[in-house]
């Protein structure tokens, strides 16, 4: 998005044979095995690993954080005033914000919301969004709809996925080539998403607008009511809220001592299987980021 | 549209108009007693029959004159309603045809007859409309849509809306869309009831008397039927205007979406609809 030079980005990870490590050095991201040369360098410390690690990740870097520095936890599940607790043996007023994203950040039609911390100003919350906003949708909420927002968009793109494989065999069943269907399938959600987010109008409205009385369309969609589609869609989401709340009441618990959890966190690392791996390290590529203050 | 010469005859026809009704059920009753309430046409110049007198009585007691001969109610009247049973009118026509005239305006209630059946029954010429009205009427809350025959032009057309709206909503449509009405409205009334009914059940299990969740049932129906009907707004945006995040709202909805409500009133109109083709094809 040229929101950051790739240069003034220092990314970290203990596994440097990740494919999305390469990745990052080919874009001139500045690469390191140690955390805490990342927070080193950094203003803006985007923490990005998966959710049991990061009361790890914020012991070993904890020393390092100063009162400059602005830690965004990505993690799901993982509580503002969990990381501020972690951080407050550290330094009093540490700045934290919680955020969730989702993947489409890729090709910069992400959605993001974030939710500030006790100690991070309004300024330290507008600079996330924009930076968040070169790479989608970004605003503010309150963070107990933190893991609303998981459930829609979170994982709404999984939602979107399988949608898309079951129109393209639809496509395929009725006599369509795979390539084309598949094409043809993600460019109308495409679109469709595209009118709903231009328009005024009801989504209600606009499928109206779509169905002829007694045309193909209306047929379709009374198959779609029968088969419960907008209930399983209303499931969906629930669960993937009320599932990211359990995580997160789990993780609360746990409690591991801090000899094995650096052993079990390289062996996650290396026992993980490559797309996993590639997955963690795939955020850190993204997020972790350095900002020079004006 | 109407010529203004049309409407200006329609103001002219409808004091010195002329009614008759062959059949005197709910459903004529209830379209007589829109048109007297509207003050459309004096009872005095209804006349309406039927086989017993047990339907009559009502009507005379608005005031109207009653028979028990259908064709004195077609000699003594322009505007004539055939309100017959289905199986009934096939005989009832063929028992006025000799007495039905360039003058007379039939315009019949009868399920499932159409127009092109009732033009085959009555004299070349003869004006003549469909109407498929719903029970409301009653109440000069009905929903009616209404076809035109071959020589029924827009004079007849306007004069028939003009006096109908006095019992609710008329429409000309085609006559392909009248047994969807049927579907929709004419049948539709008896789903409402039925969401009436499960409405105040429901809240008679969560410890209200009957008779008061009936009422407030019925209430909320009306309410939410005028909010559509005055506001103009699309359905779904009053709904979601009424679901406030995480409230009760929106869990009471997603309960009727996994029940697949929406598929299953859609199967309920298409149902009925079906249903009065096929009965119009007998």
């Amino acid at each position: 998005a040229g929101v950051l030079a790739a240069h003034k980005i220092t990314a970290s990870s203990p596994d440097t044979d990740l494919p999305t490590v390469s990745g990052l050095r080919k874009m001139g991201v500045n690469f390191t095995v140690s955390n805490k040369d990342t927070v080193k360098s950094s203003d803006v410390l985007f923490l990005a690993v998966k959710p049991p690690i990061i009361p790890f990740i914020l012991e070993e870097v904890g020393p390092d954080i100063e009162p400059r520095h602005i830690v965004v936890s990505c993690a799901a599940g993982v509580t503002i005033s969990s990381i501020e607790k972690k951080l407050s043996t550290f330094c009093p007023t540490p700045k934290v914000i919680r955020c969730m994203t989702n993947t489409p950040v890729i090709v910069r039609e992400g959605a993001t919301v974030y939710a500030t911390g006790t100690h991070a100003d309004v300024e330290d919350g507008k600079l996330l969004e924009q930076l968040m906003a070169s790479v989608g949708f970004c605003t503010e909420v309150e963070e107990d709809l933190i893991d609303a927002v998981t459930g829609l968009s979170g994982s709404g793109p999984a939602y979107a996925f399988t949608a898309l494989d079951a129109l393209a065999d639809g496509g395929v069943k009725m006599g369509l080539p795979r390539r084309l269907a598949v094409r043809l399938g993600a460019q109308a959600l495409l679109g469709a998403a595209k009118m709903l987010l231009e328009s005024e109008q009801h989504p209600g409205q606009l499928k109206d607008n779509v169905c002829s009385p007694g045309g193909a369309t209306i047929h379709a969609l009374h198959f779609l009511e029968s088969g419960g589609f907008r209930s399983l869609l209303i499931n969906a989401v629930e669960a993937s809220c009320i599932r990211t709340r359990e995580l997160q009441h789990l993780a609360d618990q746990e409690e591991i001592s801090p000899a094995a959890i650096k052993k079990t966190l390289l062996d996650k690392v290396k026992l993980e299987s490559p797309s996993l791996s590639v997955a963690s390290a795939s955020k850190v590529s993204l997020f972790t980021s350095k900002s020079k203050k004006n | 549209g109407v010529a203004l010469g049309a409407w200006h005859r329609v103001a002219m026809e409808e004091s010195e108009l002329w009614v008759g009704f062959v059949g005197a059920g709910r459903m004529a009753g209830g379209l007589v007693r829109g048109l007297l309430q509207a003050g459309k046409v004096p009872a005095s110049n209804v006349l309406a029959s039927a086989p017993s007198d047990k339907n009559l009585d009502a009507w005379r007691e608005l005031g109207c004159r009653t028979t028990h001969c259908n064709l004195e109610v077609v000699y003594r009247s322009t505007l004539v309603f055939l309100a017959t049973k289905p199986h009934i009118l096939p005989g009832v026509l063929e028992e006025i045809r000799p007495a039905v005239g360039s003058q007379h305006i039939v315009v019949s209630l009868v399920a499932g007859v159409t127009i092109q059946t009732l033009q085959r029954l009555l004299p070349p010429g003869t004006k003549v409309l469909r109407i498929m009205p719903n029970l409301p009427c009653v109440v000069q809350a009905g929903a009616m849509v209404f076809s035109r025959g071959s020589n029924a032009g827009d004079e007849e057309a306007a004069l028939l809306k003009s006096l109908l709206s006095s019992c609710g909503l008329c429409e000309e449509v085609p006559e392909s869309y009248i047994d969807i009405h049927t579907g929709l409205s004419g049948s539709g009334v008896a789903y409402v009831y039925l969401f009436a009914e499960a409405l105040a059940e429901g809240a008679v299990k969560m410890g209200m008397p009957g008779a008061l969740a009936s009422r407030i049932a019925a209430q909320t129906l009306l309410g939410a039927a005028k909010m559509l009907l005055e506001t103009g707004e699309h359905p779904a945006k009053l709904r979601g205007d009424v679901c406030t995040p995480g409230g009760t709202t929106i869990y009471a909805l997603h309960q009727l979406e996994k029940g697949a409500l929406r598929a299953t009133v859609m199967d309920a109109v298409e149902a009925a609809t079906n249903r009065a083709c096929d009965m119009a094809k007998d």
